[in-house]
């Protein structure tokens, strides 16, 4: 008789315990959510601290992040060409702008719809989708280890630092960026590689670790088991905020970037809610926001005036921005997965 | 009273035929093909894999990499067991949740604390360099003696819990006679006790070997970019380079190699149960 | 006398060297759970270890970590389907299974285990595949069909064990009473082997609440669940929320097996 009624009463409380955890996912259905793409680092804590409060307040929606790289949402965004997309905002930095508008994968920007595109710095307004920023890479160090700042691309040979050399995976654009750059220093053009892949094997006896993400990376640096490493500005201002020793170097080379931009995905699940989120990002006071530690990301929009960290290290006014070296991706991307494959036999142990 | 019953299997089999079988099978299809669509037979997906030294060194090393844990997982695991098959209810009881509280807390999180254990500046080196057991921090981030290790912590109670299991089924008299008849130990150890317990060996080495090879968190968390093994290769030509029918030829080809070696530790394991009771 | 004191010497050393090895096993099995729970409670902003002082910062950081909360609670609900329809249909299979020889029901037995041992992410990619041929996205109900593959496996395996126990006179004498199968299912072998079950649920419920190879492939960025945020937090960022969402994992499972030990004996389940 007991255990009739305690049978009856679990199969009661399982009953409504299932009711209740498919309760609120119909609740949640009914909020309004939008998924949008964002860089690992610096920008997934921007986007996440800033933007996503901001877009909460304006449209009363909730945004979901994926984070993930400029590369792999390419990959993503192709596969599930003619269904609905994971994703639909696209965080895209040059390269993959090419590959998506080839591929139609993201619509031109609805520029009607969007009040601050305006705002932005001419060369800033792409009609397949704004510039949010530019990234730039020099040379990473531990300040407490080096205390010169290193200023060429060559000191990464240095024997004093054998085995606290770091690198990155190629499939980010910051190990694709210092692969060309460092190719076109030695000698190589975009059409030979050489050069780099020759330089490459001159420098891993010194190198300590190589991370295969961004996170493994900040953790290497984090753990300081690496002192001298390429680096992205933005990356390197995030890891001073968190107590980590790394300053970036700006070799006399010269700085090498590139742009980031958003973008509305074809077939996007919620394209009105995509493109106030992606107007949000060229709000001059957002922007303004973004510019100060920890994101010190360089603004676009052109009310936003330039200071902090940017002028100290990098550029002294909108002007001068241009002025930083860029890479012609339509050469390069075509031998991405080449370079990627050819990258990844040369470091295998 | 059989055959009613048996039916009561159909649900079960008709859901792994359909979700589980016909998967398997459109994977095997998809690699004998170029592209997703599957417009063109081709054998090419497998033969850029074995004509290519980089790829089969990949599954190599993963082969070998299951093998070096299960070794490792077996000489911690097996005292482990032996001791709790002896031990009083109570303190069974202590060890086995000891066991299996990795294998119930997240893959990840166990990963990750590894991370913050095996770090240049890390709780083992703190603790070597403060011992004086070594004058400089240990590399073990990022090395595959570094990825055996959380492979042997993460995967040990699938070794425990067989061999532990065939243990305390174990005759006790048998040990007992062993010793009443002047054999030591170890002798025992080695001439009755591991002979009998062979089911549960090989049970276990077979269930942590096959988790060892596949387990993709732990060896890319700790592993890093230099250390590529199967999981990670068909993950990033499946997800990254979008190359989804090479990629569904690593995996039947990873599959294949994965049953073989089972199939191989199962006939092990059979023969020696009849040469040890004979 | 020689032989005497060979034998004891022999007890002894068996004992230390197994004690020994046995010793450095239990602390490398607790010792990482230990440490990312002491690590959560930092002050700072990095992963040392020990930590710079001692603060709750990171768990109140978590109350407004909306995402990772939804990845929760997608887990939980794919979790707790995988587990009801894994103990459904796995006690149905193993009542069959126990109860035949036919090498027809052995080849089942095979099959259900298989997937334990086939590589776990070929299966989440085969899935995947599978699933957009036939013209479908990654859902919620997929992910839980998948995860019903890879988790239902526990629950045989338990239950089974616990069905060989079972006693078939205990049957015989409750059909020669007049019950009928439902009765005596309900009512003899449904309590004998509760525990076997509910030690197999709980396993089903862990396994899928931890998966991840599966979840790679069939749970996308619309449905997100929590290793995979968890991973994508660690592979991306330098975070601490992840030690903080890492150590609130430990303390739920610490419980959770604390509940199950107590009302399904689950270590003993485990022998």
């Amino acid at each position: 008789m007991r255990t009739t009624i305690a049978r009856r009463h679990l199969l009661r409380s399982a009953g409504a315990l299932g009711l209740a955890l498919a309760g609120p996912r119909l609740a949640l259905a009914e909020a309004k959510t939008l998924v949008a793409a964002t860089f690992p680092g610096t920008w997934s804590e921007a986007d996440r601290n800033v933007i996503l409060p901001a877009f909460k307040q304006k449209t009363g929606a909730v945004a979901t992040q994926s984070i993930i790289l400029g590369g792999d949402q390419v990959s993503r965004l192709a596969a599930a060409k003619g269904n609905q997309p994971p994703f639909d905002v696209a965080f895209f930095d040059s390269p993959q702008v090419i590959d998506a508008v080839r591929d139609g994968l993201i619509v031109e920007y609805p520029v009607a719809k969007s009040p601050n595109f305006k705002e932005l710095l001419p060369s800033a307004q792409d009609k397949w989708g704004p510039k949010i920023t530019m990234q730039v890479i020099g040379i990473g160090y531990n300040p407490n280890k080096i205390t010169t700042p290193p200023m060429s691309w060559d000191d990464l040979l240095d024997p004093k630092y054998k085995g606290r050399v770091g690198l990155t995976a190629l499939n980010s654009q910051l190990g694709i960026a210092f692969l060309v750059e460092v190719n076109r220093l030695k000698g190589g053009t975009d059409d030979n590689f050489d050069p780099a892949f020759k330089f490459l094997a001159q420098l891993l006896p010194n190198v300590g670790a190589i991370a295969a993400n961004l996170g493994a990376y900040a953790t290497l640096w984090q753990q300081e088991q690496v002192d001298i490493a390429p680096y992205n500005f933005n990356f390197v201002q995030t890891l001073k905020a968190k107590d980590v020793p790394v300053e970036l170097s700006i070799p006399s080379s010269g700085a090498v970037g590139w742009s980031t931009s958003l973008h509305l995905v074809t077939n996007a699940a919620e394209p009105e809610l995509a493109v106030q989120y992606i107007d949000l990002h060229l709000d001059a006071s957002i922007q303004d926001q973004l510019m100060k530690p920890p994101y010190d990301a360089i603004p676009t929009n052109a009310h936003v005036k330039l200071e902090g960290a940017i002028t100290k290290s990098l550029v002294k006014s909108q002007d001068d921005l241009a002025k930083i070296r860029t890479i012609d991706w339509e050469k390069i991307n075509p031998q991405r997965s080449a370079l990627i494959d050819r990258f990844n036999r040369e470091i295998k142990t | 009273m059989g055959a009613p019953d048996s039916k009561l299997v159909l649900p079960l089999a008709a859901l792994f035929i359909a979700f589980f079988v016909a998967p398997l099978f459109v994977l095997l299809m998809l690699s004998l093909h170029d592209e997703v669509a599957m417009t063109s037979w081709t054998l090419g997906n497998y033969i850029s894999f074995f004509t290519d030294r980089f790829s089969y060194s990949i599954l190599i090393d993963t082969l070998l990499l299951g093998a070096k844990a299960t070794l490792v997982c077996f000489i911690f695991g097996f005292p482990v067991a032996w001791l709790a098959a002896r031990a009083s209810a109570r303190w069974q009881s202590i060890l086995l949740f000891l066991v299996i509280l990795p294998i119930l807390t997240s893959v990840v999180v166990r990963t990750f604390s590894w991370i913050v254990i095996l770090g240049r500046y890390g709780v083992l080196n703190q603790i070597m360099l403060a011992l004086g057991l070594s004058r400089e921090p240990l590399r073990l981030l990022y090395t595959e003696v570094g990825v055996v290790m959380v492979l042997a912590q993460v995967q040990m109670p699938l070794m425990v819990l067989p061999i532990l299991s065939v243990l305390a089924k174990m005759d006790p008299n048998l040990p007992d006679a062993s010793r009443a008849l002047g054999a030591g130990e170890w002798r025992t150890l080695w001439k009755i006790t591991l002979p009998l317990s062979i089911p549960g060996i090989v049970a276990g080495c077979i269930l942590t070997y096959a988790a060892s090879v596949t387990a993709f968190v732990t060896q890319s968390l700790i592993g890093g970019a230099r250390l590529i093994y199967m999981p990670l290769d068909i993950y990033q030509q499946a997800v990254g380079a979008n190359n989804w029918p090479y990629a569904a030829a690593l995996s039947i080809i990873f599959m294949v190699s994965v049953m073989a070696v089972v199939a191989v530790l199962n006939a092990i394991g059979r023969k020696s149960e009849t040469h040890g009771l004979g | 006398m020689a032989s005497v004191s060979r034998t004891q010497w022999d007890a002894i050393s068996i004992k230390v060297v197994f004690g020994l090895l046995c010793a450095v096993a239990l602390i490398f099995l607790v010792a990482p759970t230990l440490i990312v729970l002491i690590t959560s409670f930092t002050a700072s902003e990095s992963l040392r270890f020990p930590p710079a002082g001692l603060s709750l910062r990171w768990y109140a950081a978590l109350i407004d970590a909306d995402q990772m909360q939804r990845a929760a609670w997608n887990s939980l609900v794919v979790a707790f389907w995988t587990t009801i329809i894994s103990v459904v249909l796995g006690t149905a299979a193993a009542l069959a299974i126990a109860r035949s020889r036919a090498p027809l029901m052995r080849a089942a037995d095979l099959l259900f285990m298989s997937p334990l041992l086939l590589p776990a992410l070929a299966f989440g990619f085969a899935a995947l595949i599978f699933i957009n041929k036939l013209g479908f996205s990654p859902s919620i109900p997929l992910l839980i069909l998948g995860h019903v593959i890879v988790c239902v496996p526990f629950v045989l395996r338990t239950t089974l064990a616990s069905l060989s126990q079972l006693d078939p006179g205990l049957l015989e004498a409750s059909e020669i009473l007049g019950a009928s199968r439902i009765m005596t299912f309900r009512r003899v072998t449904l309590p004998l082997i509760s525990s076997g079950v509910g030690a197999g649920a709980f396993l089903a419920f862990m396994a899928s609440f931890d998966n991840v190879p599966v979840s790679l492939f069939l749970a996308d960025e619309r449905t997100e669940v929590l290793p995979i945020h968890l991973w994508q937090q660690i592979e991306t960022n330098l975070d601490v929320r992840t030690a903080a969402a890492s150590g609130v994992i430990v303390i739920a499972t610490l419980i959770l097996m604390a509940l199950a030990e107590k009302f399904a004996g689950l270590t003993r389940q485990m022998r």
